[in-house]
This record gives C-alpha cells, sequence and structure tokens, in this order.
C-alpha cells in the first residue's frame, strides 16, 4: 500500500487544471536554502518537521507549504533567489588594466607637492572636473597626514575615502619636470607619481598591494627611470604580475 | 472512471495528508480500539485461569505456582521473544523519546503473556503496564503501516497507551492523563484531541465486552471538612511509602543482578519467595483487586498491626516478583499498596481518637490509592483521575486532589526521578522533548562536521604554507604525511608571530610547527561527549579524525546554528 503515490497524482491534476505549477524542491535544493546538511534534512523529514510530499521515490517540497512552515516557525527563508546569496568575488582589476584606465603623463610642471599635483589631476580626463578641487584637497590632506612618497623617487599619492563618483579603479603614472622635495622615506626627492583613484576601497587595497609588489623589484625602478612609452610600461607591469600571486 | 478514482485520490489527500490531525484521529482511535481489545483479553483471561487455579491454593505445594510462573514468565521472554523482564513502561518512554516511538510488533503481545503466565499464577504484580506496552506498540506499528513519521507515530503510540489504560480500568480520562503525563510528557494540542478519542475508543471496547460500569463499587462517600486534616497526614504517609516502595523495587532488583544465579534460578527463588509469603499471607498474590474492593466497601477485616505487616509483604513480594524474573506492572500493586495505607491509618486515627467524626474507611482507602500511585509515578493528575474513575465517585474529589499534590510533591522532594524514569536517567535515556539532551542526540557529528578543509602535507615549508594563507580563508590547517593519514593541525593565530618573521620562512617545516596533541573526535562520537570535552579544554572547534584520516571540523558555532533551529522547530510545530 503506497499512499503516498496519490500526492503525485494529485499535483498533476493540478496542472490539468490549469492553475499554475507551483515551483518544487528537492532535498539538496532546500538543504542550500537553510543552510543544513541534507541529513538533516532527512531527520527532519523523519520527525515530521518539515512539511514534505514524496513523488515516486524522492522527497519534494512546495514552495507554499514551505513558506506556510517557515511561517509558523518565525523563520526567515527565502525561495525565490536559487541559492543562498553567493559571496560575490568580483574580479579583482589588474594593475595593468588601471595603468590602462589611468595613463601615462610626462612633464608634468610644478615646484612643491601641491602644484604638481593639481597638475597631474588637471590631465586625468576620468575625473569629472567639478570633484577635482575636492579631490586635490583630500590629496594634500592625506600627503599632510604622512607623506606617500616610498623611496626611490617614487610616491603613491591616493586619497583616504573611495570617490563614487568614478566608474573604474585607476592608477595614473605621471612623470614629473623637476623633481620635487616629497618628504619621502629616504628624503630623496620624487621624480615620479603613481596616483591611485578607486570607487571602492577593496580596489584600493588591491592596486597598492600591487602597486609595492612591482615597486619593489630594483629592475622595475631602474625601467621607470627611462620614462617608458605606456605599452612598454604595461608589458612590463603585467609580466610582475605573473609572478605574483595577486 | 479515472476521474472518479483522480477526484477520490484529491480528496484523500486534501483530507489526510494535507493536514493530518484527521488521519491522527482517525488511526488513533483504530489503536485504541485494538489496545482496548488486548487490555480485554488480558483482564478476561487473568479472571477466569486465576479462577481456575484458586482451589489448588490449599496444596502444600502451593508456594511453587508463583515460581513455575515466573519461570515460564522469564523462559518466554528470555528464549521466544527475547526482550527483558520488568514492566515495559520505561522502554517505551524511551523509545518515544529517542526513537520517535518505533516499538517491535512483538512487543504487542510478548509483554501480555509473560504478564498473564506471572500473575495468573500468583506473581505479585498488575497487568496495566503490559497493556501499556502491547497498546503502545500497536499505535506505533499502525504507524508503521502507514508510513508515518516520528511525531505522528509518537501521537499514535500515546493513543494505543490510552486505549489500553482506558479499556483495562475503564477510565478514559485516565487513559489520556496517563498517556501525556508519563509517557509523552508533554501537553500539544495536536496530541491531545487524537488521544482523548482513543481513550474514549478503548473504554467503549471494554464497556461493551464487559458489561460492569466500574472497577470498583461502593455506596457513596460523605467526605467533610473535618477529613482534610486527616488527609493531609495520610498524604505524608503514602509518600513515605511510595518512596520506600520504589527504594525496595530498585534495590531488589539489583540484588538478583549481582547474583550468580540464571535468569530461570532468579525466577525459581523468586517465585517461592512470593508463593511463600502468600501462604501466610494471600492478600499478596496476583493484582489484588478482591482485596481493594473489599477493603473499600469496609468489609476488610485486618487488624491494625496485620495491616502493616501486610503493606511491608507486599512491597517485599512485589519487589521479588518483578526484581527477580517476573513480569508485570506496578499499578495494581500501588492501588493495594494504597489501600492498605489508607485503611491502616483509618484504623490508627480511629485508635488514637475515637470520637473522632471522619469519613469511612473506604474513603480512606480511595486517598490512600491516590497518594500511592502519585507518589511513585510523580504524575499527580493520573492519580486523581484513575481514582476518581475507577469508583465511579467525585464525592471525595477535594481530599484526592490534596492527597495527590502532596504526595507526589513530597516523594518528589526525598527522590527526584519517578520510578518509571529513574533507570532512564540513570543511563542517560531521559529525554523529554524540547530538553539539551533531547536536542544534542537529534545532531549527529555528520550534520555539523564541516569538510571543505584545504590540508597541508608535513614536509611542506613554511615560506610555501604562507602562500597558501594568503590566498586561504581558513584559520585552521589540518597537516597530513605524504599517505594522507592525520599528523596534526596548525591554528593560524598559533603560529602568528612566525608568519610575521620572513627570516624564518625557509627555515622550517610544517612538521616543526605543527600541534600535534589537539584533542580530537570521531565520527561516531556523541555529541553530548565532543561538546563536553570542548568545553574541558576550551576549544572552539574540534578536528574529526576517522581511521587517521582528517575527516573535517565541528565547530561550537556551528553547533549553535543547528541548535536553534532544533529548539524553533521544536517549539512551534502545527
Amino acid at each position: 500500500m503506497r499512499f503516498y503515490k496519490t500526492i503525485g497524482v494529485y499535483s498533476k491534476l493540478a496542472i490539468i487544471k490549469g492553475t499554475k505549477k507551483e515551483m518544487v524542491l528537492s532535498v539538496s535544493e532546500l538543504s542550500k536554502h537553510l543552510g543544513v546538511e541534507q541529513q538533516t534534512i532527512e531527520r527532519w523529514i523523519r520527525q515530521g518537521k518539515l512539511p514534505v510530499s514524496q513523488m515516486g521515490a524522492a522527497y519534494r517540497f512546495r514552495a507554499s507549504d514551505l513558506k506556510k512552515w517557515a511561517s509558523k516557525h518565525n523563520l526567515s527563508l527565502n525561495l525565490e533567489t536559487q541559492s543562498l546569496p553567493e559571496k560575490k568575488t568580483d574580479p579583482l582589476i589588474s594593475l595593468s588594466k588601471a595603468v590602462q584606465n589611468g595613463g601615462l603623463y610626462f612633464d608634468i610642471p610644478g615646484d612643491d607637492v601641491e602644484s604638481v599635483l593639481k597638475a597631474c589631476l588637471g590631465m586625468i580626463s576620468s575625473v569629472p572636473d567639478e570633484f577635482k578641487a575636492d579631490l586635490l584637497d583630500r590629496l594634500i590632506e592625506r600627503e599632510q597626514a604622512l607623506s606617500t612618497g616610498i623611496g626611490n623617487g617614487i610616491a603613491i599619492p591616493h586619497p583616504r575615502v573611495p570617490l563614487g563618483y568614478l566608474k573604474e579603479p585607476l592608477v595614473a603614472v605621471c612623470f614629473l619636470e623637476n623633481h620635487v622635495e616629497y618628504q619621502a622615506m629616504d628624503q630623496q626627492p620624487v621624480g615620479a607619481l603613481f596616483l591611485i583613484l578607486c570607487p571602492d576601497l577593496k580596489f584600493h587595497l588591491h592596486l597598492l598591494s600591487a602597486l609595492s609588489f612591482c615597486l619593489r623589484d630594483k629592475t622595475f625602478t631602474q625601467f621607470l627611470k627611462s620614462r617608458p612609452e605606456p605599452k612598454a610600461l604595461i608589458e612590463k607591469i603585467e609580466l610582475l604580475q605573473t609572478a605574483n600571486t595577486f | 472512471m479515472q476521474t472518479i478514482k483522480n477526484t477520490y485520490k484529491a480528496i484523500y489527500y486534501k483530507l489526510f495528508r494535507v493536514d493530518d490531525r484527521l488521519l491522527l484521529i482517525v488511526a488513533g482511535s483504530i489503536a485504541g480500539i485494538c489496545s482496548g481489545l488486548a487490555a480485554v483479553a488480558l483482564r478476561l483471561s487473568l479472571e477466569s485461569v486465576m479462577e481456575l487455579i484458586h482451589p489448588l491454593r490449599h496444596y502444600w505445594w502451593a508456594f511453587a505456582l508463583p515460581a513455575a510462573g515466573a519461570l515460564c514468565s522469564s523462559f518466554y521472554l528470555e528464549k521466544i521473544s527475547r526482550e527483558g523482564a520488568g514492566h515495559g513502561v520505561p522502554e517505551v518512554i524511551y523509545a518515544v523519546s529517542r526513537y520517535g516511538g518505533l516499538l517491535r510488533l512483538r512487543s504487542s503481545y510478548s509483554r501480555l503473556i509473560s504478564s498473564f503466565l506471572t500473575i495468573a499464577s500468583g506473581g505479585s504484580a498488575g497487568p496495566e503496564a503490559p497493556v501499556v506496552m502491547s497498546g503502545s506498540s500497536i499505535g506505533s506499528n499502525i504507524a508503521k503501516l502507514l508510513r508515518l513519521n516520528d511525531r505522528q507515530r509518537i501521537t499514535l503510540v500515546g493513543c494505543g497507551t490510552a486505549g489500553a489504560i482506558a479499556a483495562i480500568f475503564n477510565a478514559p480520562m485516565a487513559g489520556l492523563v496517563f498517556s501525556i503525563e508519563v509517557l509523552l510528557g508533554e501537553w500539544k494540542f495536536v496530541n491531545i484531541i487524537p488521544i482523548a478519542i482513543a481513550a474514549v475508543a478503548g473504554a467503549q471496547v471494554s464497556q461493551a465486552i464487559i458489561p460492569e460500569q466500574v472497577l470498583f463499587n461502593h455506596q457513596p462517600f460523605n467526605t467533610m471538612a473535618v477529613d482534610i486534616i486527616p488527609s493531609l497526614c495520610l498524604a505524608v504517609l503514602t509518600a513515605l511509602i511510595s518512596v520506600l516502595f520504589t527504594k525496595s523495587l530498585r534495590k531488589i532488583a539489583g540484588i538478583a543482578k549481582k547474583s550468580a544465579l540464571p535468569f530461570w534460578g532468579r525466577a525459581v527463588v523468586g517465585g517461592c519467595v512470593v508463593g511463600a509469603i502468600g501462604s501466610f499471607m494471600p492478600l499478596v498474590l496476583g493484582e489484588g483487586y478482591h482485596f481493594i474492593q473489599s477493603m473499600i466497601s469496609g468489609s476488610f477485616s485486618m487488624g491494625i498491626f496485620l495491616t502493616f505487616v501486610a503493606i511491608f509483604a507486599k512491597i517485599f513480594a512485589t519487589a521479588m516478583t518483578l526484581g527477580w524474573g517476573g513480569s508485570g506492572g506496578i499499578f495494581a500493586p500501588c492501588l493495594l499498596l494504597g489501600a492498605l495505607t489508607g485503611v491502616a491509618f483509618h484504623k490508627t486515627l480511629l485508635f488514637l481518637i475515637p470520637s473522632v467524626n471522619c469519613a469511612s474507611e473506604g474513603a480512606y482507602a480511595l486517598l490512600g490509592m491516590t497518594g500511592l500511585i502519585s507518589g511513585v509515578m510523580q504524575a499527580p493528575l493520573t492519580g486523581i483521575f484513575l481514582i476518581v474513575e475507577i469508583t465511579g465517585g467525585y464525592e471525595t474529589i477535594l481530599p484526592l486532589i490534596l492527597v495527590s499534590s502532596i504526595s507526589s510533591t513530597m516523594s518528589h522532594y526525598i527522590e527526584p526521578a519517578s520510578f518509571y524514569l529513574k533507570d532512564l536517567i540513570e543511563r542517560g535515556q531521559f529525554m523529554r522533548p524540547g530538553t539539551d539532551a533531547r536536542i544534542l542526540s537529534d545532531l549527529s557529528l555528520n550534520e555539523l562536521i564541516e569538510t571543505d578543509y584545504t590540508k597541508v602535507s608535513e614536509d611542506m615549508v613554511f615560506r610555501e604554507f604562507i602562500d597558501i594563507i594568503k590566498q586561504s580563508e581558513q584559520n585552521f590547517f589540518p597537516v597530513v604525511d605524504e599517505t594522507q593519514n592525520y599528523k596534526g593541525v596548525i591554528l593560524l593565530s598559533a603560529i602568528r608571530k612566525y608568519a610575521l618573521e620572513p627570516g624564518m620562512y625557509d627555515m622550517v617545516f610544517l612538521n616543526q610547527i605543527m600541534d600535534t596533541n589537539v584533542l580530537t573526535a570521531s565520527l561516531e562520537d556523541d555529541l553530548q561527549d565532543v561538546l563536553d570535552s570542548m568545553e574541558l579544554n576550551n576549544m572552539d572547534r574540534i578536528p574529526v579524525v576517522e581511521n587517521d584520516r582528517f575527516v573535517g571540523m565541528i565547530a561550537k558555532t556551528r553547533v549553535l546554528d543547528l541548535y536553534r533551529r532544533e529548539l524553533i522547530m521544536h517549539t512551534n510545530i502545527q
């Protein structure tokens, strides 16, 4: 005597009558929704804690039954999204791509930090004009707090807050006309700026770490002193990136 | 034709499967009727056989009769049905709390037969616990036939029990209350209706076959306000007697277990002792309903001293019967003991204060029965309703409630576990629904284990490990050797100071920094034990190692997560 067989017939009837076909879940789907093991679901079925229907040999759950059950137990159950909100693993932008976004600029005029940064910002077209003054303030504020000159004539100026108006993270490489006194770690004047501008903090950390990896490489710093073409620079960065785990 | 069939099936599904209440009521009443039939069968066969045996009591060898009965009974249980002796109620409670009421089909008749043999031959025991076992097993097997789930099966076990008790005492309310108060342990709306209907069904079956209306007939009692104070004293006395009864039952059973005799030897010794007592004092033999009747109707003729002696003789005889291999329940002995206590108390009262204007001896016998049932089972409601129903009178209800509540409270104070639960608690098997032990026993390590861990080799250089850490979110790395056998673990918090020291990266291998003394669990372990040892060692997570292989981790956070779900699921089912 298989009493449960009738359920299958009943659900077929519902379809014949033209009612909308309901969403039906399997044990493994429900276990993902609830975040428990399949064994737990099977035990709950055995103990009569879940509203289950049996179709053939397999257990099935109707969405409407489950919703009723969840509301009875004050459980939150979101069946619409097919699975639990997956951890978003946005592909982090690579440094070479960010440099492509930002571009290379040569012979930036200026004698001190402020004028140099102002000139740099003038070059970068991705930043809308109405935000440039604000961004400059933020960059200078950051420099006053602690110089971003990391030695070897290189500085990586960046604002401390993410810039929501940017579409994509960018790293602008600016070679200065004259070396500028930057209060860098090794007290040397700075000749190249890597300006990091990001819409989100997670890009910022990622780019900063990728950049500092490149700048630790002696051949890379030597290579920079030759003021390379954009294409050559990007190739060099890509080469270094493959060596890095980032 | 097909449409009719489909419509029928659709209606069937709507009525029985979407909402199981109707199904439970129908199946429950069937369980009630079946267990009622079983109870009536036992009662009738006991009555007729005892009549047959009665003339034999005058022979000198009559003392050996209980021994023969106990011998047959224990042989039957040990060799044919292979079930333990005793009364079976703790087993039912355990099956309900641990296995969703799963009971064997053979339990539905094995205890009936064994207790029939024990009681008919004169063993001091009652037929009620065996019918409880039988009724609950009938309910459980009906549920199995219908492929019901655990929750529904437990309800049907309750139905079978209620039907059996209702039928054997012709007391539907007592059946309902006993089933819920003692067996299931939780008053839930979904349970009460089917069980009540099953109890009524059982009582109806019993009335249809045995037309007498109440178990014990009596003249109406007149209890007055004067009786309140004596009944309070009686309550204290019954509490003491019930504790004494419970303790001696366990003590004497313990002695039997320690003795070197084989099971049949024990049955013979126990039976002979009971038979010997019975030849001086026939009151202790069998269920003793006849004597209860005489005490209630006031025609009991023993003196004060002899009545007190009878109390102890009955306690001893019951303990010898149940502890030494016989089979049967303690309901009937409780009733007889209670009646004796009540009568003895009344006689003493009249002896001390001859002018006292209290109710009759029979009324005190009733009060004593309530006190003993409530005290031994620690189930006050069962005591009240059972006595009210088997005597068919509500006149004594006020003192009944008083005696019942005081007796159960006092005996609970002296002995916190009732007779039925004591063994279960000692074995750690007492798991009422919604308790911590119950939830922990439901959860198995398999459900809690987190298995997606990156394993590292013990021959790995620390620098490689640092690279793995960079890309991983794990805080805990199992270390294995080349054959994948578990060697130890690395906790990030423990190696932090080395991880920040690049100079060490090429200096050490992982087997030099791993922790090999971490406690591990295996999949078969009880969650309770695992949690206890984690508590003891102050661990948040414990690695699970099976046959030298690392399987996964049990984290306290995950346990809490599932524990909470189980509690939520429990608190609000329908």
